[in-house]
């Protein structure tokens, strides 16, 4: 009996031991399917952050990279998410979709497991069990707001018309759109949900012009966006429309894809971009980039800085947790970003800030806009959209 | 009325593709009575490798040519090692064959840079000055190449079957294999170019379309199943019917985009309106509008 009880506690002692050599760091999202566009650069900062941080002994422990195609599946993030957290007490989750994040949120709540998704969604963060999950930086749907914000400015009492993608990610932020342009003296003429095979827009576009539709916002991908630029080009629409959009619209990605049709389009996002070589942050991604021997395009997309803001999130917040990692030491940790204490990794506009009541990392925002080369250039300064907060409070 | 014709116009457009690539599925039809679920990552593959040829300094043109010459060896391939052996089988068999084909493909594409991301060609210089005023709207140069473009290759595989000895040849295989092979035609070379032919026919549909809206693997794959009520309107074993079938689809997608989807909320009726289409002609006309009218007597 003596001699079980001893070796129970060797084992228990040892296992004890290893957990505290080594923890691991997962991500799972779309390398491939729906989305995979964004996915697939966002993987690769994502493994490239943690490979640094493990060079840079950011750690006492060893962190194991995990990267997990999930095809934009909800199924796969769950059966991920089950496999790593319940079955291998994972301290932190780092997901992607938003339908998938939905999907799992309750069982995010109910494990206490941190989790950082690559969908701004303000859904994610909404009650209830809203506890556990934190976005890395300003939701959808205040890029929404704040890009209404703009078109106020410019031209009180302007038609908009929302251009989103038929899923969750896409239809989120109408309701706040809509009680924001009515605040703000607009008129949303029109909703329309376009997805990822769209081959020709003359129709949407011509009903648009129709309904005076002088500004017209997307809540998208790149891909289709490019297209709908495309069309506006070819349909002579480009200087009566002003086409913009929110997060996963822009960047590197629409230009690369719409080449000079993307020329004025508005962006809203939280990151700083690869040309803005001055920031440190920027200076990062490629020093890591080019590290790693990544491509040229993977290191230049805005998806590569969002990967490594999200992995250096969770990695922060594993060392400010105290010496054992655990889910709940990362919390700790990601809770402890406020203040004086504020995390300021370089890739965003500003810094990342949680607490218990505040589940927006870099809360902060531009707008910028594409100049004929194809660059974004920013047309704000970093701020946080007014209207937004009394359209949506968050709890 | 001015919208009128701008949705037939750029209904036309997109319809003359529609018809490129429902092509594929009427010459393996048309010759085996095979339908090839894979077809939409054949476009793919032959998209994909037009591109990959062109991302290593290839010119646009030639890059197209050689990718639909590969592809015309890869569907000669595909036909050899997998579908030769399943001839006499059921043909719930074969179609879980080209199933099973779609995503073997598709898992390969994904082992290449090329399966996730979007990607665009460069467009070559002749393809972007100004464009065409037809009708009151702009058409591109890129949408006018591919329009003529796939109008030249359905009317030579139009010129092909009526006309030349093999695509009679093909025709009579389709007709009776038995009585086409007791006079001696090689019912197995010709199943081999009909393969071929699609593949070859798929790859310049992905080339145009990923010149006219970009490169992802979801979007061209996904043209395979798009162009199902293309096909089934048109009539599977008609050439001439992809071609109408395409236009009137391409036609009826952009007049419900143009005068429905503002009745519906979040629009995007161009969507379903085909498969409704699909579901009409499979209920009143299954052989479709140029389709052979089978005839059983029991």
């Amino acid at each position: 009996m003596n001699k079980l009880l001893a070796l129970t506690a060797l084992v228990t002692l040892s296992s004890f031991a290893t957990a505290q050599k080594n923890t691991t760091l997962v991500w799972s999202g779309a390398i491939t399917g729906p989305t995979s566009d964004a996915g697939s650069s966002y993987a690769a900062g994502v493994e490239d952050y943690c490979r640094y941080a493990n060079a840079q002994k950011m750690l006492s422990v060893t962190l194991t990279c995990v990267v997990r195609d999930d095809q934009y599946n909800n199924a796969n993030t769950q059966r991920n998410f089950e496999e790593f957290v319940g079955n291998q007490n994972v301290p932190v989750f780092l997901g992607y979709a938003t339908g998938g994040m939905l999907q799992i949120k309750g069982v995010v709540q109910e494990t206490k497991v941190p989790t950082l998704p690559a969908s701004y969604h303000i859904g994610i963060i909404d009650p209830p069990n809203n506890g556990y999950m934190f976005l890395p930086v300003s939701s959808y749907s205040e890029n929404i707001v704040a890009l209404l914000e703009w078109v106020a400015n410019k031209e009180r009492g302007a038609k908009v018309a929302l251009i989103v993608n038929p899923s969750p990610f896409g239809r989120d932020p109408v309701v706040d759109a809509r009680k924001a342009a009515e605040r703000l003296g607009l008129k949303i003429t029109d909703v329309q949900e376009v997805g990822g095979n769209n081959l020709d827009n003359t129709a949407l576009l011509k009903r648009l012009e129709a309904q005076g539709a002088k500004y017209i916002i997307n809540q998208n991908t790149a891909g289709p966006v490019a297209n709908i630029l495309k069309d506006a080009k070819r349909l002579g629409l480009l200087g009566k429309m002003q086409f913009m959009g929110a997060h996963y619209t822009g960047g590197e990605d629409l230009t690369k894809l719409a080449g000079d049709a993307a020329k004025d389009f508005v962006w809203a996002t939280s990151y700083y971009m690869y040309d803005e070589g001055d920031q440190p942050g920027i200076q990062l991604v490629k020093k890591i980039g080019a590290q790693f021997e990544r491509k040229a395009d993977t290191i230049r997309s805005v998806h590569y800085t969002s990967g490594m803001l999200a992995a250096s999130i969770a990695i922060e917040a594993m060392k400010r947790g105290g010496k054992t990692i655990t889910a709940a030491s990362v919390y700790k940790g990601l809770t402890s970003m406020n203040g004086s204490r504020a995390f300021n990794p370089g890739f965003t506009v500003g810094p990342v800030t949680f607490s218990a009541k505040d589940h927006v990392g870099a809360e902060n925002l531009r707008l910028l806009q594409a100049d004929a080369t194809g660059n974004f250039k920013a047309i704000t300064g970093a701020q946080r959209s007014k209207m937004f907060q009394l359209v949506h409070p968050l709890k | 009325m001015e919208l009128l014709p701008q949705l037939l116009l750029a209904g036309v457009v997109i319809g003359s593709i529609y018809a490129l690539a429902a092509l594929g599925f009427v010459l393996i039809y048309k010759s085996s009575r095979v339908i090839n679920f894979a077809h939409g990552q054949i476009i793919a593959t032959g998209a994909f490798i037009a591109f990959a040829l062109t991302q290593r300094g290839l010119n646009f043109w030639l890059a197209g040519l050689i990718a639909m010459l590969i592809t015309f060896g890869l569907g000669m391939l595909i036909e050899r090692v997998f579908l030769r052996r399943m001839v006499g089988e059921p043909i719930i068999s074969v179609i879980m064959v080209t199933i099973g084909l779609s995503s073997v493909i598709e898992g390969l594409i994904h082992l290449t840079p090329y399966g996730a991301g979007n990607f665009s060609f460069t467009t070559p210089a002749v393809l972007s000055g100004e464009g065409l005023s037809v009708l009151g709207t702009q058409l591109s140069r890129t949408q006018l190449a591919g329009v003529l473009t796939a109008l030249a290759l359905l009317g030579g595989f139009t010129y092909f079957f009526n006309k030349s000895t093999l695509g009679i040849t093909m025709r009579a295989v389709a007709d009776d294999q038995m009585a086409a092979m007791s006079v001696g035609t090689s019912v197995e070379r010709v199943f081999a170019l009909a393969w071929a032919a699609a593949a070859l026919t798929a790859a310049a549909a992905g080339v145009i379309l990923g010149l006219m809206s970009g490169l992802t693997l979801g979007g061209l794959a996904g043209i395979g199943l798009k162009v199902f009520p293309v096909v089934i309107l048109g009539g599977l074993d008609s050439v001439v019917g992809a071609i109408v079938g395409g236009m009137l689809i391409g036609v009826l997608e952009n007049l419900s985009a143009g005068y429905l989807d503002g009745l519906v909320p979040g629009g995007g009726t161009r969507e379903v309106f085909p498969f409704i289409v699909l579901i009409a002609v499979l209920l009143l006309r299954p052989y479709g509008l140029f389709g052979t009218k089978e005839i059983e007597r029991v």
